[in-house]
């Protein structure tokens, strides 16, 4: 016999019962009258839960709930207990906090890069073309005006462009290079997917007496798009948010923080690296074409004075280009090899 | 054949005794489901997290008990997983899209916009069908256009107000969700009030700003008074500092604001002729608690968090009571039988938990 609250169908009424049990039948009783009768196949027992008592739901909704929270039904599913076991054993739980982070750390910095490698092979032209035409309109319209150089020291940097791309031997209708004004950016050069290459005024203005100099940060740029660093990246970023929104379901705030802080390292990470692979791209061409790696050198080191203040910097780790110090250093070791 | 679970009841119109809200739980049992759901959730590549939402919400539904009976979580894991599935892959789109066609996205960004509403009033939906308490599931029955108003339109405006609408904005947000609650056949009834809310938010923007001029003085005392550009070593130990402090503080604010709005929601509110209810949540010691519990989780990398959730729940089911009215044994439950009509479960198919966290 076994005590307990009967709960009617629909309704919020509740009455104080008690069940008994026979080979195939369990009867509801309350005050010693029979209030409902059912087979053991014909009622749905509730999983397993530590504290919490097993309640049976019959066909029409009523339910019976014990007032024993420990007490389990003999007919109950062993599946469902399986989980409560091992949510209980100790050992078990022991190897989740270990297993957990390893498991998190392949997931994130392993099986996503991977899937966004191979999402990037696949990936047809016209979506790359797509993706850098569209970024350009947003940034053109946002943070860039034209440019205030004149005509000669524009037509400088076209020159020394399309030098550049015919001695490597690519495409001069894929590969080409914008001038632009911007406050936002400063001195500075970026590649678009689709080979656009932008370089504000204030850098050619800084580069104008070193077209040596800008001759290697633009080969830096060109392997960017080479390299199709910006589709890895993009791919990557798709890749880990949907990861982490499958993931996220049910490990509240905590799994939230962790794998929003792991896939942000994961980024920044991925585009050092990619910074390390333009550089070297850069340094590999220059040496093809027969320059020096010290023009690369001398490049960075004209851009130092810029960057005093983030070099400096406790961020050192998590600045997306490593450091310019490393870079020139890099790219002087390269000249002797 | 009467109800024996409210004696009390038997006598309307008498001073009825409230029931204290109870939770049952220990962290010690949901620290064990709680790791178990992650280990497996990474095992199966987060398919398994719906069956660990509904073991987690099986666990503190059930564990928070009152009048002697438990509240129950009804979602099966089939019918979270679905609406995930279907939140991924609408998450999936946008962000390939935003990320390969820049433009296309920037235009997607504002139909998600609009979406926005439906996804909420589905959410609520959703989880208020999925609760129950004696056989009687909760429903909720509110509307795009007001949900639009609420949660879109508004909370848009009082940008320009410079956020001073805002807390009469989060009063109609409130009001909105309450007020379209059912337990069963019977409607939920709020009064809420925009004083409480003003009040509450400037009591948390003073406490704030003082908090902010205690932390700066204390911080410079620390690393020594004029912060030194060059020495690397104390920027970083301030920086060490920060993260952790100014979790602690966010989350003693947070304490100290929804304690208040809580307090005035629930002492405010009450389900037609089945009950009332009486909050007294304490801010500082609510407070202290979010804040204590924030300093856990990260002082253990996480580890506390089940210990801090259990915490957390308890002090909430510690400062509820319940009165229930003479009407609380006659409740029905209408909306189940609709159930199995046919219309209904073809509704049934976008009528799934969709919010993502």
């Amino acid at each position: 016999m076994i005590k307990g609250y009967f709960y009617l169908p629909n309704s919020s009424r509740v009455q104080e019962a008690y069940a008994r049990l026979s080979d195939e039948h369990i009867a509801i009783y309350a005050k010693d009258e029979c209030v409902f009768e059912s087979t053991q196949t014909a009622l749905n027992v509730a999983a397993h839960l530590p504290g919490q008592a097993s309640e049976l739901t019959f066909a029409d909704g009523a339910r019976f709930v014990p007032h024993d929270v420990a007490y389990r039904w003999p007919f109950q599913q062993r599946k469902s207990a399986l989980l409560a076991r091992l949510e209980s054993n100790l050992a078990l739980i022991l190897c989740a906090l270990v297993a957990t982070p390893v498991l998190l750390y392949a997931l994130l910095f392993k099986l996503v890069p991977g899937i966004a490698v191979t999402a990037v092979q696949a990936m047809p032209d016209t979506v790359v073309e797509q993706m850098g035409q569209q970024s350009m309109v947003l940034i053109e319209r946002t943070v860039l005006s034209p440019s205030e150089l004149s005509a000669q020291e524009q037509q400088a940097v076209f020159t020394l462009w399309h030098d550049t791309v015919s001695q490597l031997g690519l495409s001069a209708e894929k590969y080409r290079i914008d001038v632009y004004r911007s406050d936002h950016f400063g001195a500075n050069a970026f590649a678009l997917p689709h080979g656009q290459v932008v370089v504000t005024d204030e850098l050619a203005r800084r580069l104008a007496d070193h077209p040596e100099a800008l001759r290697a940060i633009l080969l830096h740029e060109i392997g960017h798009v080479e390299r199709m660093h910006s589709v890895r990246l993009a791919s990557q970023a798709a890749v880990a948010s949907i990861a982490i929104a499958m993931l996220v379901g049910d490990m509240d705030i905590v799994a939230e923080v962790v794998l929003g802080s792991g896939s942000a390292l994961m980024d920044l990470q991925f585009s050092q690296n990619m910074e390390w692979e333009a550089d070297n791209y850069a340094l590999m061409q220059l040496e093809r074409l027969g320059y020096s790696g010290e023009d690369f050198a001398q490049a960075l080191e004209s851009l130092v004075p810029l960057d005093e203040e983030q070099s400096q910097s406790w961020l050192k780790y998590l600045s997306t280009h490593p450091s310019l110090q490393e870079r020139i250093e890099h790219a002087r070791s390269h000249t002797t090899p | 054949m009467d109800s024996t679970s409210t004696p009390s009841a038997a006598e309307p119109g008498s001073q009825i005794a409230p029931s204290q809200l109870q939770f049952t739980g220990n962290a010690k049992e949901y620290f064990g489901i709680w790791i178990v759901n992650i280990l497996l959730t990474l095992l199966t590549l987060g398919i398994y997290s719906a069956w660990a939402t509904v073991r987690t919400k099986q666990y503190f539904y059930g564990h928070t008990v009152l009048d002697g009976h438990r509240f129950d979580y009804l979602a099966t894991p089939i019918q979270i997983l679905k609406g995930r599935l279907l939140a991924v892959g609408l998450f999936v789109i946008y962000s390939v899209v935003s990320g390969y066609f820049p433009l296309v996205g920037a235009l997607l960004a504002l139909a998600l916009a609009l979406l926005v509403p439906w996804m909420i009033n589905q959410g609520l939906k959703f989880s208020m069908r999925m609760t129950r308490y004696r056989n009687i599931r909760f429903a909720f029955k509110g509307n795009f256009g007001e949900a639009m108003v609420n949660f879109v339109v508004l909370p848009f405006f009082s940008i320009f107000t410079l956020y001073l609408l805002m807390p009469w904005v989060l009063k109609r947000i409130d009001a909105y969700i309450h007020s379209n609650i059912r337990y069963g056949d019977k409607p939920v009834h709020v009064q809420l009030q925009g004083k409480a809310y003003y009040k509450a938010a400037l009591l948390v923007v003073l406490l704030g700003i003082l908090m902010l001029v205690a932390l700066g003085i204390v911080l410079s005392l620390v690393t020594g008074v004029g912060m030194n550009p060059d020495d690397i070593g104390s920027s970083q130990f301030v920086l060490v500092l920060i993260v952790p402090l100014y979790l602690f503080v966010i989350s003693a604010l947070q304490g100290i604001y929804q304690a208040q709005i809580r307090n005035h929601i629930l002492n405010n509110a009450q389900i037609e002729d089945v009950a009332e209810f009486k909050s007294n949540l304490q801010p500082q010691r609510y407070a202290l608690i979010l804040a204590t519990n924030a300093a856990a989780i990260v002082l253990t990398a996480g580890l506390a968090f089940p210990w801090a959730k259990v915490r957390k729940v308890k002090a909430l089911a510690g400062a509820t009571q319940v009165v229930l009215l003479p009407g609380a044994d006659q409740v029905l439950d209408n909306a189940q039988q609709a159930d199995s009509s046919f219309a209904e479960e073809a509704a049934n198919v976008f009528d799934v938990d969709i919010s993502l966290t």
